[in-house]
């Protein structure tokens, strides 16, 4: 699997680093094809898929017209057939329109064919606020497809995760949902080179600490990890865990860090309410990590409100590296 | 009504061998058994849920299918028993779906409206109105792109030329030119509402013109007419030349379904269409053309009958799933 | 009171044999009492459990009183039967004393603002939640407060038991450990800050020392007694022990005698193996008036007298400035120690034991020479620092934190 780790890692930025797995995946498989609006000469709304269709060619770096619905659908075909398609939307928030094929088709067809077929799929959905474009391209809704059965929900936070997590994807014979922050494009971190893989169902603890666990997803992980740092300060020593994948979740890294910190926090920036943090939380209470809480769960999440469009609006409906601080500080306080 | 005058020999007479044409003959009686017996099944409480009947509609199933091999594929709806029969499917196996048991064609998972026979080319009957047109054209661009030579024929009904899907496939497959047959079974009614109140076009054929596609309608009770139809848009499919939309006019002779009261349509307008029964007509013209003689239709029907009274016996014998199997398929993998 | 003698009319308890609360054979010895002529072991008149011991260690009992009651396996362990008082007052028993929180009603509990894991922790140590204060928001009790609790709880005389002080976690094999002559568990702060944080911890106090200062002990077999019941109350089924010098020999002679509780041994710097010791320092440091005179033999503990530092002999001084101290102190080290030499021999006993045994040790160590080490038998491990003296859980805190862990 992990064929090039030894070599070297440069850094890539997070959009490189997903069109360097593209690439890889589009090198090694004639039955990878790319998907998707605008991905072809313009190389992708976000410049994910680059020039790939200089090398590839536009029969395999596909153009489709704006038919997010029958894109998706002929991408879910093209899977049950014997193509490995990766299909990207040009905002998250444009799934919506092809709700149908991702949760009727792609999620249930294996099952309802009682397991003679598999869809292997990969859907890439840029997700997130932060870049001023208000409430219908802002969206977090990778808990929409984490409740539907059949389906897998990434959400890589570093360029290396984007990369490995995306070629696992390609390797997983079921539909892969993976949401990308769309402010973490431009982020750059270390890729190795060549093909690797993340497991798909694996969190990872990104700073050991004893007096609280705080789970975090995709661009939340880094705030979280800045606010470590300044509890570190005051003495309070977090343990930080990238959930990376949020179906299937890793239940063991969550529930041994609770068992260990005693205080479980969750910061994502979906709407709160019926959110990942809901299930992390309530997972924790229904498991035996529950008899080593020492204070009451905290989430943050997204504010009950479309993504506003103002700027310090924008900044006000997701959790912000001082809530975080405040809401730890809170908590390992006694003060909740 | 097709003219099947002796002086003018229909399409399917010079087209067929009489072996292939008893054997279509034989597939009718038995979607037109296999309903029948399902429904005798459901009144007597055997089968759970509901049914949606084809009777009335044997001859666009069978003449779209007779000129397709085992890789070429099927998209099929909820209304889809008959094509399962005609793609060569085990009317064993499909009862058994029906009864839910464990040697049914999903395992008792889909039911009557997923029985999928991926094996002969049937990618399954759909639950959602449309939802195969996307993914027909999926499994037409794997052909293309793998070069399998195979053809799609994708069945849908008078409701889903209003869905969104069927304008986003029928365009994608139209600027790609895929290797794709749009086989509209018209039977006049999207459940209660009559194309004439549903449909801007008087022809479902029409749209075509939209999707710069070859586009016919034809007497689909009619083997021959569907057949011809069909062979026609298969031969432009296998020489890349597209898409085809073909708008086989029918009627269903039941309700919608097994909880329809009938209330939309008179028993003036069913008599007359079930005196259009596609069986005798097909009864007809292979005996005006001396393809079946004297008694060899009553004898293939109660072959038929046989068929349907064993399939049911091997249904009822089956195992039912285990309980502890009920999360079985979800995924190809499961979560360790 | 069993009258054991024609003209007896009460007897002194001088330790119990039994715990309360454990299990007892007929036949087996129950107490030792002392009378004005003699002094005898009870045997148990009866096989069950031990419960409701109302006369402590020490305690004068009038003849046909009870001194506690044996029940039947089946039987129901009902309120204290009812039975006239002991004459003197002292031998109240302690335990259903009102420090001692008694466990309340599921329904009266399930009102109490607590987190899970301080719910766990109470459970566990069978103490009530009502009764403790909760530090968190709105009263919420937290783990910390427990733990707070217990380690008060366990400090407390229990049926005239040495203080035991618990911390730590709830996982794994707990240690138990037992300080030095003129020490106190005070001392092993510093190496508890290495220590795995999820272990239990239970640190003994013995008589004449720390927080029963003027506690008699008359003989080291006395002080076993004492550290073998502490011990037995704490109901471990597994414990790793670690003993500092005096701690080390009491350590090994309850390894001796309890092999399926004791798991594991660490002795640091122990007496009891060999007869040198500096009579020297152990006269100066329980004569010492004022810190002036404490400091210099402090100093004598250590290869590097700078860890002793005047906060470090202030502290330690004030742990020394309680009445009957000094006087206690004095009179354990002339029966443990007299004329600079140790009254005890244990190597007889660490050749017996068959659990996993390290000794630790100082090369500089001017109070019990490293090389009575050199006798132990081949199982026992060995490790010596260099440049650490007779404090090598203080001195080199983290490396002997580190060989206990292992």
């Amino acid at each position: 699997m992990n064929v090039a780790a030894d070599i070297e890692a440069r850094e890539l930025s997070y959009a490189e680093a997903i069109r360097e797995a593209m690439d890889v995946a589009l090198a090694s498989d004639e039955r990878v094809i790319l998907m998707g609006e605008d991905i072809g000469v313009y190389g992708g709304a976000f410049q994910v898929t680059g020039d790939l269709i200089d090398t590839y060619g536009p029969d395999r770096v596909i153009d489709t017209p704006i038919s997010e619905l029958g894109g998706a659908g002929v991408a879910v075909g093209a899977a049950l057939t014997g193509l490995r398609p990766i299909f990207e939307f040009q905002f998250s928030d444009f799934a919506t329109l092809a709700m149908e094929q991702i949760v009727n088709q792609a999620a249930k067809v294996r099952y309802m064919l009682g397991g003679a077929v598999s869809v292997p799929v990969v859907m890439r959905f840029p997700a997130g606020s932060g870049t001023g474009a208000a409430a219908q391209h802002s969206q977090s809704l990778e808990a929409w497809f984490a409740h539907v059965p059949g389906l897998k929900v990434v959400q890589p936070s570093t360029p290396h995760d984007a990369k490995g997590l995306l070629l696992a994807a390609l390797e997983d014979p079921d539909p892969v949902m993976i949401f990308e922050h769309k402010l973490l494009y431009k982020m750059r971190g270390a890729v190795p080179e060549g093909h690797y893989t993340v497991p798909i169902g694996k969190a990872e603890i990104r700073r050991e600490g004893v007096d609280v666990s705080i789970v975090a997803t995709s661009i939340m992980v880094h705030k979280v990890l800045e606010a470590a740092e300044m509890l570190a300060g005051e003495g309070i020593e977090a343990e930080v865990i990238d959930l990376r994948t949020v179906r299937p979740l890793d239940r063991e890294t969550v529930l041994a860090s609770v068992r260990k910190t005693s205080r479980l926090v969750c910061v994502y920036e979906a709407v709160k309410t019926l959110g990942i943090g809901a299930e992390i939380s309530a997972m924790v209470a229904e498991s035996d990590a529950f008899d080593y809480l020492d204070a009451p769960i905290v989430r943050l999440g997204g504010a009950e409100c479309p993504i506003p469009y103002n700027p310090e609006l924008e900044k006000a409906a997701v959790p912000q590296v001082e809530d975080i601080i405040e809401a730890v500080r809170a908590q390992v306080k006694g003060r909740l | 009504m097709a003219d099947t005058s002796p002086d003018n020999i229909p399409f399917a007479i010079s087209a067929y061998t009489p072996e292939r044409l008893r054997g279509a003959l034989r597939q009718m009686y038995l979607i037109r058994k296999f309903e029948e017996g399902a429904e005798d099944s459901y009144t007597r409480g055997l089968i759970h849920g509901t049914m949606h009947l084809s009777i009335g509609q044997e001859a666009s199933a069978v003449g779209a299918c007779i000129g397709l091999s085992e890789t070429d594929k099927i998209t099929s709806t909820h209304r889809g028993h008959g094509h399962s029969i005609a793609k060569g499917a085990d009317v064993g196996r499909m009862f058994a779906e029906f009864f839910g048991k464990e040697t049914g064609y999903c395992k008792g998972r889909g039911g009557s409206m997923h029985i999928a026979d991926v094996g002969k080319g049937n990618l399954g009957a759909n639950g959602i109105v449309g939802g195969g047109l996307p993914i027909a054209v999926g499994a037409a661009l794997s052909a293309k792109r793998l070069e399998t030579g195979a053809v799609t024929v994708c069945f849908f009904g008078d409701g889903a030329n209003n869905e969104g899907a069927f304008h986003e496939a029928l365009n994608m497959a139209a600027i790609w030119k895929l290797p794709v047959i749009f086989l509209c079974e018209n039977n006049k009614y999207g459940m209660s509402m009559s194309t004439d109140r549903s449909t801007a076009v008087a022809s479902i054929a029409d749209r075509a013109v939209a999707y710069a596609m070859a586009g016919a309608s034809v007497d689909g009770n009619d083997f021959s007419a569907v057949s011809e139809a069909s062979e026609a848009a298969i031969a432009r499919a296998r020489a890349g030349e597209g898409p085809s939309l073909i708008e086989a006019v029918t009627y269903r002779w039941r309700g919608h379904s097994k909880s329809d009261r009938n209330r939309y349509r008179s028993k003036e307008e069913i008599a007359e269409w079930m005196a259009c029964d596609p069986i005798p007509r097909m009864v007809q013209m292979l005996s005006d053309h001396g393809i079946i003689g004297a008694g060899d239709a009553a004898r293939i029907e109660a072959e038929a009958e046989a068929e349907i009274v064993q399939g049911i016996a091997f249904a009822k014998e089956s195992p039912a799933p285990a309980l502890s199997d009920v999360t079985r398929d979800v995924y190809t993998k499961p979560a360790a | 009171m069993p009258k054991v003698d024609m003209d007896m009319t009460s007897g002194r308890i001088v330790s119990w044999h039994v715990a309360e609360g454990a299990e007892v054979t007929a036949g087996d010895p129950l107490f030792d009492i002392e009378t004005d002529k003699a002094a005898m072991e009870v045997e148990s008149p009866a096989s069950g459990v031990l419960q409701h011991v109302r006369a402590a260690e020490g305690d004068d009992v009038t003849i046909g009183q009870p001194v506690g009651w044996i029940y039947a396996e089946d039987e129901d362990v009902g309120a204290v039967p009812d039975a006239s008082r002991p004459e003197e007052g002292q031998a109240t028993p302690s335990r259903p004393s009102e420090e001692v929180p008694r466990p309340r009603s599921p329904e009266e509990t399930q009102k109490i603002r607590a987190t899970p894991r301080a719910r766990k922790l109470a459970r566990e140590a069978g103490v009530a939640l009502g009764d403790i204060e909760g530090s968190a928001l709105r009263g919420r009790v937290q783990h910390a407060d427990v733990a707070g609790v217990l380690d008060r709880v366990r400090a407390d005389p229990v049926s005239g038991s040495l203080p035991v002080i618990r911390s730590g976690g709830d996982e794994g094999v707990p240690l138990v450990l037992i300080h030095g002559f003129a020490s106190d568990a005070s001392s092993w702060a510093g190496l508890l800050r290495f220590l795995p944080k999820d272990v239990p911890i239970y640190r003994m106090e013995l008589p004449a020392h720390g927080k029963s200062p003027a506690r008699p002990a008359s003989s080291f077999q006395d002080l076993v007694r004492l550290v073998r019941q502490a011990f037995d109350l704490l109901d471990l089924k597994a414990a790793h022990l670690v003993g500092h010098s005096l701690g080390g020999a009491l350590a090994l002679a309850l390894a001796d005698t309890r092999p399926r509780q004791v798991s594991r041994l660490t002795l640091l710097s122990p007496a009891g193996l060999g007869p040198e010791i500096n009579g020297k320092t152990i006269a100066g440091i329980t004569r010492a008036k004022r810190a002036e005179s404490l400091a210099p033999w402090l100093k004598t503990l250590v290869a590097t007298p700078e860890i002793i530092t005047d906060n470090y002999v202030q502290a330690a001084w004030s742990q020394r400035g309680a009445p009957g101290l000094r006087d206690a102190q004095r009179d354990l080290a002339a029966a443990l120690f007299p004329d600079g030499t140790q009254s005890f021999d244990l190597r007889a006993a660490l050749d017996r034991i068959t659990v996993p045994a390290r000794i630790i040790w100082g090369r500089e160590d001017r109070i019990i020479p490293w090389r009575h080490a050199l006798g132990a038998p081949g199982a026992v491990s060995l490790n010596l620092f260099e440049r650490t003296g007779h404090l090598s859980h203080i001195e080199r805190a983290e490396e002997v934190a580190v060989l206990i862990g292992q």
